[in-house]
């Protein structure tokens, strides 16, 4: 699709940084609500008919990343200890992962879309304060998020059907589910001897011809692949094309934000970036936007110091790439005497959600949601996927393959994770990235209430496989998070300019035209899926930030 | 789930408890009759002729064959890696960048073993061998190539005729439709009805 493009001296209303779950619907609001948009998007636009089915290329290679800028990450556990290089360009790596590119990660999302609940915007109140933590409550309710949560629904659709537990919904489902999985019935007939309730995923594909684009093909290639029938509710095939349509809104590929640039009055003036040649650009702006990620945004702050801001921009709080939360996760799994053929159709049919709320008796915090799925590609599970007790090489090994794959599902927990502050993103003081970036520190160590709420979901779905009827159950290691792809916390809102990054508007306390919306902003982290309400703050932002324009209050 | 999603989990290293009975048969009514190249491959090798390699020497290729025999040998109807192509795969693999790092240490373990005569050794002695030295750099290395050349798309050169599908059980199409498996079965059905 052509569209317009601003030259560096025509002024624009809004440039934002990232064009991904919360970019894309950002630049769609506001450039239909009348504003000229620029986005600053540091990969390629790539369309559906280049994503391809290659499992070596995608899943262990990691091409839809586009990593063409070798990406450089450091990892420690504590502040204390010096953090360690790590390749980044390895099946093996657990850092920060995301996608550059047109549509950011929700290009290769599994495309779970669970709303967050009432209780996740005021567990603190509810459970009080939790030691080794920055529990807080949210300065919003569910009800505020309500009518965002249907934006999300209808205007990158979703597909799904109530559950038991699910949160009050102002309408329906715009879509039904899509079909059950062999793993969906066995999650509910485990969950039905155990009197616990399975429901429909709700998931961000299309089960239906939707909005100009065609119901899922049920190809298999959903988590980590971009979808080439346009199927999945990327930003990259709902909002970007509209906001393109609308005659305002650029986006620049291949454009690497490296520093918000502000004025003697500490308002910000626009965005310097470099594109693919290492060429400096400056795009000037009335306002900015940051949503470039959990790491990449909490990065651009702490890049743009000044005299005025000399701990990074927006930091008065001291706050920026802190309480960096993940979701955990542990999971069973379990083979079956008849195949199940995972492989076919979208990752996740049936979920289980008795389990959502923390509960005091367990004697730590925590809760979850649980579903059914392999997620991965025969070369992927040949080369891991195999239970400890068969071959992993020699005689029988093939065959164990052979008896497994088509007949093996995980039983999945995906879990809290508790703000720590200790936990964050930060420059490296000693390496640097292509562009002469300081390198992404990633600080983490799992609270200890998060690891114990792995171990009690992994009891829990080794239960449920047992009553699904697995001919052979196994565990599968319960890891300390070193990384993720949800990158949660690090501009974290609240009404106390001294423990957050931005107000309930995601305005900065401290810039008051920079605006920060992306995983960033989440006080807490939700049960697991977080890009329904990463989305549903960005259509409320924007209608926010449209507002404050129009009233000439930026 | 991530790292959770991204993670398949379960320890990457191989462990010894494969079985290591001696003795199997050699699939050679199924070479001859769907990859007709690769019993010339078989036997050029086995008769000390040279298949064509681009990145490894003859000598390296002699023991790679060997290696990936053990590494995933043919099993009744199901193709081992030599007969669908993963040497082939393993020495392409080695001249692109993903792979090339690996090269040193694929090398000098090739070496290694072949300085121990490995690719004349019987069955039994060359699980011997490789159970000595299963927990390497090197043996991860070369097991994560030659897998990757069993299932990785036919393109790449390994996986021919699809054979690493068939190994892992799937029939491989661009899409599907439900019913998906056994168990969801009766539900399309009843959609149906």
């Amino acid at each position: 699709m052509s569209q317009r493009t601003y030259a560096e001296r025509d002024a624009v209303d809004f440039v934002i940084v990232g064009s991904g779950a919360a970019g894309g619907v950002l630049a769609k609001e506001l450039s239909t609500a009348g504003f000229d948009v620029v986005v600053l998007e540091q990969g390629p636009w790539q369309t559906p008919a280049q994503f391809a089915h290659d499992e070596l290329a995608v899943e262990r290679q990691g091409v839809t990343l586009n990593t063409a800028v070798e990406p450089v990450q450091t990892f420690r556990t504590s502040a204390e200890d010096r953090a360690e290089v790590r390749p980044t360009n390895t099946p093996d790596f657990r850092g920060l992962l995301y996608r550059r590119g047109v549509g950011g990660s929700s290009v290769h999302f599994t495309a779970n879309y669970w709303r967050f609940r009432p209780i996740d915007f005021n567990e603190r109140s509810v459970y009080g304060a939790i030691a080794g933590s920055g529990f807080a409550d949210w300065p919003l309710t569910y009800e505020e998020l309500e009518p965002y949560y249907t934006k999300v629904d209808r205007e990158i659709g979703v597909s799904g059907a109530p559950g038991p537990f699910d949160p009050p919904r102002s309408h329906p489902y715009p879509m039904p589910p899509l079909p059950v999985k062999s793993s969906g019935v066995l999650l509910e007939r485990a969950a039905a001897a155990l009197g616990l309730h399975a429901q429909p995923a709700p998931m961000a594909i299309a089960s239906r011809p939707y909005d100009g684009r065609p119901a899922c093909m049920a190809c298999g290639r959903c988590m980590y692949y971009g979808c080439e029938f346009g199927a999945k509710s990327s930003t990259l095939v709902t909002t970007i094309p509209r906001a393109q349509a609308t005659g305002r809104c650029e986006v620049r590929t291949d454009a690497t934000a490296t520093r918000v640039e502000t004025d003697a009055r500490g308002r910000a003036t626009g965005v310097l970036y470099r594109d693919r040649d290492g060429r400096e650009g400056h795009r000037a702006a009335r306002a900015v936007i940051l949503a470039a990620n959990g790491a990449e945004t909490a990065r651009l702050l702490l890049l743009s110091t000044s005299p005025r801001f000399p701990y990074g921009l927006a930091n008065s709080s001291g706050k920026v790439g802190r309480y960096l939360m993940f979701n955990g996760g542990s999971a069973t799994g379990g083979r079956f005497e008849h195949p199940l053929n995972e492989y076919k159709g979208h990752v996740v049919s049936r979920i289980i959600h008795d389990f959502y709320d923390a509960d005091p008796k367990r004697g730590f915090y925590g809760g979850g949601g649980i579903d059914a799925r392999l997620n991965s590609g025969p070369l992927g599970f040949a080369l891991t996927g195999l239970p400890d007790d068969a071959p992993s090489w020699g005689r029988g090994y093939g065959r164990a393959v052979h008896d497994y794959y088509a007949h093996t599902v995980r039983f999945a927990g995906h879990t809290t994770s508790l703000p720590v502050e200790t936990n964050s993103v930060s420059l490296d003081p000693e390496h640097v990235d292509a562009w002469g970036r300081p390198a992404l520190r990633l600080t983490y160590l799992d609270h200890p209430d998060d690891m114990k709420t792995k171990q009690w979901f992994q009891d829990r779905t080794h239960e449920l496989m047992e009553a699904a009827g697995a001919a052979h159950v196994w565990r599968e290691p319960v890891r300390a998070a070193t990384g993720g792809v949800h990158l949660l916390g690090t501009a974290r809102m609240g009404n106390d300019p001294r423990e957050s990054v931005v107000d309930r508007f995601h305005r900065a306390h401290d810039v008051p035209n920079l605006f920060v919306c992306d995983g960033s902003s989440l006080v807490t982290s939700g049960r697991g899926q977080p890009t329904m309400t990463i989305q549903a703050l960005a259509f409320r932002a924007a209608e926010h930030i449209a507002r404050f324009a129009r009233a000439h209050e930026i | 789930m991530p790292p959770f999603p991204w993670t398949v989990s379960h320890a990457s290293l191989p462990r010894r408890d494969f079985l290591a009975d001696a003795g199997r048969a050699l699939a050679a009514g199924w070479l001859a009759t769907e990859l007709p190249w690769l019993a010339t491959l078989a036997g050029c090798a086995r008769t000390g002729a040279e298949p064509a390699l681009t990145v490894l020497s003859a000598a390296e290729g002699r023991t790679l064959w060997a290696v990936a025999d053990r590494i995933l040998p043919a099993d009744g109807e199901l193709p081992g890696a030599v007969e669908v192509g993963a040497v082939d795969f393993v020495d392409r693999a080695l001249g692109t960048p993903y792979f090339a790092p690996s090269l040193p240490v694929v090398r000098a373990g090739l070496a290694a073993l072949e300085a121990r005569g490995f690719a004349t050794l019987d069955e039994a002695r060359q699980i011997a061998e490789l159970r000595r030295i299963d927990r390497t750099p090197f043996f991860a290395a070369v097991r994560a190539l030659v897998v990757s050349g069993v299932f990785a798309d036919p393109s790449y050169g390994g996986n021919r005729g699809g054979g690493g599908w068939r190994i892992a059980g799937m029939t491989h199409a661009p899409s599907y439709h439900a019913p998906f498996g056994w168990y969801d079965a009766p539900n399309a059905t009843e959609r149906a009805a």
